[in-house]
């Protein structure tokens, strides 16, 4: 007589492998230990991207490159740093860099690009609380959305993210602080 | 430092709670193909300008040879006329080139651990 025993096992999930091993692999030739740093960062220099540069194309422009760069520079990363404030640190520098051309192209100090995807209907449509922060984070100064977007989107720290802007830690936390209070005024929280 | 959680009002609340946007559906494929799956160079930067360098310069030199009449003779007369004032043709130099030389070729084939690499770099 057999014996049936249906056991529900926990599922197995694969060990975590820190970014640190992830980047030794990588250098040693492993492809897909660099697809796994690129997966675990993607969203969020992409994220980052997007609100200093308010536009989806460009966006996604500065976050290959970021990614090329750092692909590049691998050599030169430093056992022990992090590479989430490395990634962020180029990106940033890259997002700056085409701030900056856009400025020289215009001749002038342009307003923030528009979003070309935030049309009449788009802007219509954010009357729920998501799209009404996003909406006021966008309307922010460049130097405050980063910031915002450094500390509350990506769980950033204020020294990584004033490692990543090149900003004194008190500056940042006052472009933090006045951030919170545009936002406050926007959505009258 | 963390994110103070005393102080947390709707405002931190709500920005804890925005999610972050996806990014286009292609772009981690865009990234892979220009990094790790990007086909490596036939040359290498430095191959390719070392080369070229070589180039230019035998092509310099035939053109000396072929348009200055007795071009050759006089390049030949002042490379004997430079070993002469290095000392080249001393057998004490030529000795203390093949020690150096050797020396270097000795010094390249040396490996160091990991370990002490690791330590070197991080220094």
């Amino acid at each position: 007589m057999g014996l049936a025993l249906a056991v529900e096992l926990p599922p197995v999930e694969a060990p975590v492998v820190d970014d640190q091993a992830l980047i030794i692999a990588t250098l040693a030739g492993q492809t897909d230990a660099f697809g796994e740093l690129v997966r675990r960062y993607e969203r969020a220099v992409y994220n980052l991207a997007l609100r200093t540069l308010h536009d989806r194309t460009e966006a996604e422009d500065a976050t290959q490159e970021a990614f090329l760069k750092a692909y590049r520079a691998l050599n030169s990363f430093r056992p022990g740093a992090k590479f989430s404030t490395w990634i962020f640190t180029i990106c940033y520098r890259g997002c700056c860099d085409r701030l900056a051309k856009r400025k020289r192209l215009s001749g002038d100090e342009l307003p923030d690009r528009a979003d070309p995807s935030a049309g009449p209907e788009a802007l219509a449509e954010r009357n729920d609380e998501a799209r009404r922060l996003r909406a006021a984070i966008d309307a922010l100064p460049e130097k405050y959305r980063t910031v915002v977007t450094l500390y509350h989107l990506q769980g950033k720290q204020y020294e990584e993210i004033a490692s990543v802007l090149n900003l004194p830690l008190g500056t940042v936390k006052t472009h933090l602080f006045r951030a919170k209070e545009q936002l406050r005024k926007a959505l009258s929280v | 430092m963390n994110h103070d959680h005393d102080d947390l009002d709707d405002l931190d609340r709500m920005l804890a709670a925005l999610p972050l946007e996806e990014p286009p559906a292609g772009l981690h494929a865009r990234i892979m193909a220009a990094t790790t799956l990007r086909p490596e160079p036939a040359f290498r930067g430095w191959e390719v300008w070392l080369v070229g360098v070589l180039f230019a310069v035998a092509a310099w030199l035939t053109w000396i040879v072929a348009t200055i009449p007795r071009a050759s003779e006089r390049i030949v007369d002042t490379l004997l006329r430079a070993i002469d004032h290095s000392g080249l043709d001393s057998e004490y130099t030529l000795l203390w080139l093949a020690i150096g030389a050797s020396a270097a070729w000795w010094i390249s084939q040396l490996s160091v651990p990991a370990s002490l690499r690791e330590r070197l770099r991080i220094r």
